[in-house]
């Protein structure tokens, strides 16, 4: 193994990272509308985002052997001319350095057909486990603070884990089978 | 350029995004994908790579060409690199971490080797009992795939970054960051051209579990290489030290530079042909 130099890559001067705050990746990927039309081509949507009470929370957190289960859940019956498409549910998971939003797409008999993400927010400044910081979101028309079609970052280091996604969507399985399954 | 779309879907149990002009570019990109990820995890049961981690050591297993491809290039790196890159050890110490489920009538690995494997055409055997684990090349070759699936469709260019395995095409350098895995700060600018680039560390979120024989005082190693698959494997290989990386590669062309404890970032030469 030798040593040389190389021009196929640029070091960033320690001065530009001395300055730089600490690393945030944010990307907006989808609006939840462009995720209906993509999951659903031609349905119609009816709005049947749901609270959930504290003893059903209690149930699919057991269930589903997942913590933080939501007070409320947003979803969405998609129809079309034969009847039920499907459904589509809106759900966010919060790992150690990331904050993520994204879409499930279920099937009429409950089985998942896709997982979009909507929404990615990475940051290494400890924000993410500031209750605060997590409460600015909530409410907030999503999407309303990130331009679509910004610049993507593209992003090569360690490999981020996706293991919050698959409770998340084991959880969001949960609260179908106690919510949906026989509406 | 018309208007470039990113979309992104948790596969290969990361995050894999893809970048491209129309929407069923994008669709045939992550069906590449998910095909790859439905072969070769080997947390379902009844993938190409759990069946052969379930019975491979008792019968012959019939495997997808896919699958066979992936594997017969693994173990081309494990002879390469002496084994600093081997897919079955990386399987069992993903075992005994816990970060690999044993299925049902899967035995757990003893000390375990490369060298246990047959590949013949499309059937796969374990002379012992043995658990292999693709993560530290399947996502290589899923990026190739996906790419392969937008060119076949006409696409003119187009972004796969697979955690941090991407390869990109187009008339244009796809610019990309590399960046320390702990603090996430950025390190070195590189563009994707025509080719791939991937980054292995020994930080944070399990990677470093697939990793045997890690060298001390490295912290990442990113290669730049023609293929995706190649990159992800060079990465281990880069990472552990091996004397054998440079002659590694050199055969893929490729390029390589390593991010150290001390924070300085040292370019890996191809070894020359032997004087």
């Amino acid at each position: 193994m030798r040593s040389t130099g190389a021009n196929w890559f640029t070091i960033l001067p320690a001065a530009v990272v001395a300055v730089a705050p600490s690393a945030a990746h944010a990307t907006v990927y989808m609006s939840v509308e462009q995720a209906q039309q993509a999951m659903f081509p031609g349905a119609k949507f009816i709005d049947r985002s749901t609270a959930i009470t504290d003893p059903q929370r209690k149930i699919i957190a057991r269930a589903s052997a997942t913590g933080d289960v939501p007070r409320t859940q947003r979803l969405w019956e998609a129809r079309n001319g034969s009847g039920r498409a499907g459904w589509l549910i809106l759900d966010r998971v919060i790992g150690k350095h990331e904050f993520i939003t994204y879409a499930i797409a279920l099937t009429p008999d409950g089985t998942v057909k896709r997982v979009e993400i909507l929404e990615y927010r990475e940051t290494y400044g400890g924000e993410v486990r500031n209750a605060r910081w997590r409460q600015q979101f909530v409410g907030k028309h999503f999407g309303s603070q990130l331009k679509l079609g910004g610049d993507i970052q593209n992003i090569s280091g360690a490999t981020l884990s996706s293991r919050h996604i698959t409770d998340g969507v084991r959880r969001v399985l949960a609260t179908y089978q106690l919510l949906l399954r026989n509406e | 350029m018309s208007d470039r779309i990113t979309r992104c879907r948790p596969l290969l149990g990361t995050f894999v995004e893809v970048t491209a002009d129309s929407d069923p570019a994008i669709e045939a990109a992550f069906q590449a994908i998910a095909r790859v990820h439905d072969l070769m995890s080997a947390h379902a049961p009844d993938s190409d790579v759990s069946r052969i981690n379930r019975f491979a050591h008792e019968h012959p297993i019939e495997v997808d060409p896919q699958t066979a491809t992936v594997l017969e290039r693994a173990l081309h790196w494990s002879k390469q690199s002496a084994g600093a890159f081997d897919v079955v050890a990386a399987g069992a110490a993903a075992i005994r971490s816990g970060q690999l489920p044993l299925h049902p009538g899967q035995p757990k690995p003893r000390a375990a080797h490369w060298s246990w494997v047959e590949v013949c055409d499309l059937t796969v055997g374990f002379l012992r009992p043995g658990c292999m684990d693709l993560g530290g090349i399947a996502k290589g070759y899923a990026v190739d795939r996906a790419v392969a699936a937008m060119k076949a469709l006409g696409a003119l260019s187009g972004l796969v970054n697979a955690g941090g395995d991407m390869a990109g095409f187009g008339p244009r350098s796809w610019p990309a960051q590399v960046v320390q895995p702990e603090s996430r700060r950025a390190i070195a600018n590189v563009g994707v051209s025509n080719g791939a680039i991937a980054t292995s560390s020994l930080q944070p979120d399990g990677s470093a579990g697939h990793l045997v024989g890690r060298a001390a005082g490295l912290v990442s190693a990113t290669v730049c290489a023609p293929s995706a698959m190649d990159a992800d494997a060079l990465t281990k290989i880069v990472l552990s030290g091996s004397p054998a990386a440079g002659t590694c590669l050199k055969q893929a062309g490729a390029q390589a530079f390593v991010l150290t404890a001390e924070g300085a970032i040292r370019a890996i030469e191809p070894e020359l042909e032997a004087a």
